[in-house]
């Protein structure tokens, strides 16, 4: 008992923080800097308590399971709520703003406690616990219609995404007989017609959270219509917590049940499905935000097209490929929440977020410019910043065993294609002159935070081993296996990929 | 071929055995209570009190409120019951877990009373 | 550590001039001449300084960067690479010095120039080919914003299609290079290890795609033909530093790049791509000078001869015998300097003071008269051009053109005529220019002297081409010894084979 507190103390941190914030909230309605120093304080002490007092622990057969990985996400997440918090305290709707940072925290809460389960119920748990708060945060500006719209869609689409995520749960349930997933990685025997109905149907689940096509319709209108510091907990965080809890429920779960996805050798399982999502997305995303006008529109497009980068990046469901999904999307949530953080300051200066307001920006604010050309920059991996090491891995690891070189063809070049309209919203901040009447931009805590960003994305960017080393180091249970392996529970590739070499055009050519 | 006959006879008869009532309570109607409308049968019934002002108000979104709150709290109810039922055989610390439960719902309430949710606009 | 200074005092210039309040703007330039300059004395030092009789590759450093991907900080240098880093150099001071006039927003301007010199020498000293890419990679988007914001015609417009086609090669360089890592079975980008057939081992079929796909990634940044409708355009609307840089070295990234990695890496998919690839080398030659001769736009016209010569560089590459690769690596010298040194007189010198790059329009100016140094400087860099004795550029296409009578006597029939009409336009585009018969009309207002940094930057570039026309040996020496080591050897064809 007193090892469960004690392993999710931060969670506990952030809940009596967020309560403090509704009862602040409550008899001082109008103090937002108390209310925001408030879950700050309390978010610094949670990081501080993952921190201070590492803890491995794995309770009640998995549903609470601590690690060094997962106190690495844990971490991550939560700098990345806090960062939400810090600029939705300068750019939310004044109105029961104590309310929007307690969901925020609320949603924060949710998300770590994906990171730190490897068990089904728990996994739905924390799941629509990370959810609903989002939900209501997306349509938390009454007065905006986009607003209201944006999270009637995202509540419609994301429960019944949710039932189908459940369904498929129970399902994998029925088959295991247990919701651990040690349990279920344990199966032997041919694949079960239900096992396979609930992998789809879970898969399905999980695509609607990393808006992978075909469960990607919600993402324009939600990061279009949200407020933005919302969009940008949705963008990074949400995205961080689903791609990780997927990435792990696959791998860990159900990586006897992988497939292969390569050209002319497809092999049944959930790899196969994964490379059709992600060709789709790469392709789809890339292409509809060619022809976008609103910067928070093409910033959702971006986000499916990387949706599809990283489940490339799972398809090839070896160690390498997980390392490479893992490092990326902390950069991309990273680089996502910079970008979110410069388009709240540009609405809160300019009064929208379509290309025409961000004519002039180097001019008026070239500090946020700047900041605005790094993660733009970063996204569309060009080096020397992190997002471009983070493609790389992706693609190398997904090329590794010879498999997947259509799926990294299609990523590449959709990648250039990406330039495209990444550049077009830098030339209207760098090149087109500014409007003559542009008042001060009040957000100094937001562009503080923005320009840490973009300095932790050009670090990254040139020391990319500050993050790959911890998220490679050996599990010192597995014993003297050098091969990199995350965390506890994570596969060795199958038997079948693991001493396969690249042999494009001659088989069996000789080394 | 004879199940089907007994199937043909019992959709035939199905099909008749309820028409018959419907078709008595038309004849009794036509034949024994035509309608007659007047005022005071038309009314709508307010407790016996004359009824004031046309009946189609406009319900109340403000409704919903109420409703999400009594189900959050009855959930809770079904939560204290299996803890009621094997409260002697609990440790102290089960009592802390529920007692944490307990203050959270009890907190929730009090913020959304003192956010005047609860107060009739 | 020489090397690495080259392109730290590049990123340092630019960092320092990033942080320069409003107010002391004008200083940007200072700054940024003062990095140039320190480039250049690096380059210079550690090109006087190389052993002749030493190891081939020297001022090595490795450091460890990515060990689980294979990836080190490798740089060094030969013979090839140093003539490059000096080119870099002496075209990073001109641009500055031609530069100078420049008042919209010049911190930006000077750091995203510094941005690209820094790439650009990182790319001629990577011996790692991630490392090399990266370089490769920090080059292109400077280039985009350089264009947008301070460019002439149509600048929006060449400066997108610019750096789409630049990324497009990109893209082709990646997927190659992620494929030849997937490949190689040697975890590592480190050149040595990859063209070193007993660590690291490519099949013929392997080959046969992955080394047309990584040259003609490389080669549209060299404007190879048919691939090459980027550069006019975007040379044309690019500010006069900027084209300097872009014709003068950053289209060299792309034939020195896939000379020492696409070549060296994959010799059996070399053999079976030579001929086509040496095809359309001579198709550029011939159809750049071509549409140069038609052009009415001096700009246009010198765009097009930068075609016609980068032909000339892609055309020794492919002859794979000593004079055509050293012909090769001279001409992106010599070219460099030249091209250089003719978009600096249409654009800085000429454009800068009539607004208007029209044939015939500027012929009624009578600027021989009123720019006779300018009239002087076009002159040098036309002849230069042209390829006349005394100038590099002679060395260099007489080298490349007897290299490739060895190897394809047929095309040199069209790289001949390509010449002739090179000679043509060029005369063309001269007389008409500055020196056209009939009356010349009075002008309103003459146009402003000549400023110093501009005859500074000039006397540079024409002092360049002149010694190394007169003492090739400068050059050559070190680049036909760096075709003898073990890792550019390979690239040499035997002729009695």
């Amino acid at each position: 008992m007193t090892s469960l507190v004690h392993s999710l103390m931060p969670e506990a941190i952030l809940v009596v923080a967020a309560l403090l914030v509704l009862g602040l909230g409550v008899s001082w309605p109008g103090a937002r800097t108390p209310i925001t120093a408030t879950a700050l304080i309390g978010g610094f002490a949670a990081a501080a308590a993952i921190l201070l007092f590492p803890l491995d622990a794995n309770l009640l057969d998995g549903m609470v399971v601590l690690n060094p990985l997962a106190r690495i996400f844990k971490l991550v997440i939560l700098g990345l709520g806090l960062a939400a918090a810090v600029f939705a305290s300068e750019s939310f709707p004044k109105n029961h703003f104590a309310e929007s940072l307690a969901l925020i925290l609320f949603s924060t809460v949710g998300m770590m406690l994906l990171a730190g389960t490897e068990d089904l119920l728990m996994i739905f748990l924390a799941l629509e616990l990370t959810s609903i708060p989002l939900y209501a945060l997306a349509a938390f500006d009454k007065e905006s219609r986009s607003s209201a719209e944006a999270g009637m869609k995202y509540f419609l689409i994301g429960s019944v995404s949710a039932a189908f995520l459940l369904y498929g749960l129970s399902l994998i349930y029925g088959v295991a007989g247990s919701t651990s997933l040690r349990a279920i990685s344990q199966l032997s025997g041919p694949p079960d017609p239900l096992l396979i109905a609930g992998i789809v149907l879970a898969v399905a689940g999980f695509a609607f959270k990393v808006a992978a096509v075909p469960f990607q319709l919600w993402a324009p209108d939600v990061y279009e219509g949200a407020p933005t510091a919302a969009a940008a907990l949705i963008a990074s965080g949400s995205k961080v917590a689903g791609v990780f809890i997927l990435a792990k429920l696959l791998t860990s779960g159900l990586g006897q049940w992988a497939g292969a996805a390569g050209w002319g050798e497809f092999q049944a399982g959930w790899a196969p499905v994964l490379a059709l999502m992600a060709a789709a997305s790469i392709v789809l995303g890339n292409v509809t935000a060619l022809v976008q006008s609103n910067v928070k529109r093409l910033l959702a497009y971006s986000a499916i097209a990387h949706g599809g980068y990283l489940l490339l990046g799972l398809c090839s469901a070896s160690a390498d490929g997980l390392t490479a999904v893992l490092f990326y999307v902390v950069i991309y949530a990273l680089t996502t929440a910079g970008a979110f953080g410069v388009v709240a300051v540009v609405e809160k200066q300019r009064g929208g977020a379509r290309l025409d307001d961000f004519d002039g920006l180097a001019k008026s604010s070239p500090v946020l410019a700047l900041c605005l050309l790094v993660f733009f920059i970063s996204l569309a991996g060009i080096p020397p910043l992190a997002g471009f090491i983070g493609k790389f891995y992706l693609f190398t690891s997904a090329l590794a065993n010879g498999q997947h070189l259509w799926l990294v063809v299609v990523a590449v070049a959709m990648n250039a294609v990406s330039l495209y309209y990444y550049l077009i919203v830098l030339k209207h901040a760098f090149v087109l002159p500014a409007p003559d009447d542009i008042r001060p931009a009040d957000a100094p805590a937001s562009q503080a935070l923005v320009a840490a960003l973009a300095l932790a994305v050009l670090v990254l960017g040139l020391a990319p081993n500050l993050l790959l080393v911890p998220l490679m180091k050996p599990d010192a249970g597995k014993g003297a296996r050098s091969m990199p392996c995350c965390a506890r529970g994570m596969i060795d590739p199958p038997p079948h990929l693991a001493t396969k070499r690249f042999s494009a055009g001659a088989p069996g050519a000789g080394y | 071929m004879s199940s089907y006959l007994l199937l043909t006879v019992f959709l035939a008869i199905a099909i008749v055995f309820p028409l018959i009532p419907l078709a008595m309570a038309w004849a009794w109607a036509r034949l024994f209570s035509p309608p007659k409308p007047g005022n005071d049968k038309q009314s709508s019934y307010e407790c016996g009190i004359e009824s004031a002002g046309p009946a189609h108000v406009q319900f109340q979104s403000h409704y919903y409120l109420y409703a999400l709150i009594f189900l959050v709290f009855d959930v809770e109810t079904v939560f204290l019951m299996p803890f009621a039922s094997a409260f002697l055989h609990l440790p102290f610390s089960a009592f802390l877990a529920l007692m944490v439960f307990m203050l959270l719902l009890l907190e929730g309430l009090v913020w959304a009373w003192a956010k005047g949710i609860l107060a009739w606009k | 550590m020489i090397l690495t200074a080259t392109f730290l005092s590049a990123f340092a210039g630019a960092a320092l001039i990033l942080l320069l309040p409003e107010r002391l703007a004008p200083l940007a330039r200072g700054i940024a001449l003062a990095s140039a300059l320190a480039g250049l004395a690096f380059a210079a030092s550690a090109f006087a300084g190389y052993d002749r009789v030493g190891p081939h590759f020297q001022h090595l450093t490795q450091i460890p960067w990515i060990p689980s991907l294979g990836i080190s900080f490798s740089t060094g240098a030969d013979g090839i690479s140093l003539v490059m880093l000096v080119l870099t150099g002496i075209i990073a001071v001109a641009g500055v010095l031609f530069s100078w006039n420049v008042s919209h927003r010049p911190r930006a301007f000077f750091a995203f120039y510094l941005t690209i010199i820094g790439g650009v020498y990182g790319v001629f000293q990577s011996f790692d080919i991630f490392l090399l890419f990266v370089f490769y990679e920090i080059v292109i988007i400077p280039k985009y914003f350089l264009i947008a914001a301070w460019g002439s015609t149509n600048r929006e417009y060449g400066a997108m299609k610019l750096t789409i086609y630049s990324v497009a090669g990109s893209a082709l360089v990646l997927l190659a290079l992620i494929a030849t890592y997937a490949a190689s079975g040697a975890h590592s980008f480190d050149l040595f290890t990859l063209a070193d057939p007993s660590k690291a081992h490519f099949t013929p079929s392997f080959q046969a795609w992955a080394f047309p796909v990584m040259f003609i990634g490389f080669a549209v940044l060299a404007g190879i033909w048919p691939l090459h409708t980027w550069a006019p355009t975007g040379h044309v609307a690019a500010p006069t530093a900027v084209s300097m840089l872009l014709a003068g070295v950053v289209m060299k990234l792309g034939s020195y790049s896939a000379l020492r990695v696409a070549m060296t890496l994959f010799p059996q998919g070399l053999d079976q791509w030579r001929i086509p690839i040496a095809v359309l080398a001579t198709a550029g030659i011939v159809f750049g000078a071509l549409v140069a001769l038609a052009q009415k736009d001096l700009k246009f016209t010198v765009g097009y001869s930068s075609i016609a010569h980068m032909g000339f560089v892609l055309l020794g590459l492919m002859t794979l015998n000593l004079a055509g690769l050293s012909g090769s690596v001279l001409q992106m010298f010599s070219h460099g300097i030249i091209g250089g040194l003719l978009f600096a007189v249409v654009g800085r010198m000429i454009y800068d003071r009539t607004h208007t790059r029209d044939i015939a329009e500027l012929g009624t100016m009578n600027l021989s008269r009123s720019l006779p140094f300018a009239a002087f400087t076009f002159t040098v860099a036309s002849v230069a051009s042209m390829g006349l004795p005394g100038f590099s550029g002679f060395i260099a296409e007489f080298t490349i053109l007897s290299g490739s009578w060895k190897a394809f006597p047929v095309l040199l029939i069209p790289a001949g005529i390509g010449v002739v009409i090179t000679v043509a336009f060029t005369l063309r585009a001269l007389q008409r220019t500055f020196f056209a018969p009939g009356e010349p009309q009075a002008c309103a207002h003459p146009p402003a002297a000549i400023t110093l940094p501009e005859k500074l930057g000039a006397a540079l570039l024409m002092a360049a081409t002149l010694l190394i026309g007169i003492h090739p040996s400068v050059l050559l020496t070190p680049i036909l010894r760096s075709f003898e080591s073990p890792l550019m050897k390979t690239v040499i064809l035997e002729v009695t084979k």
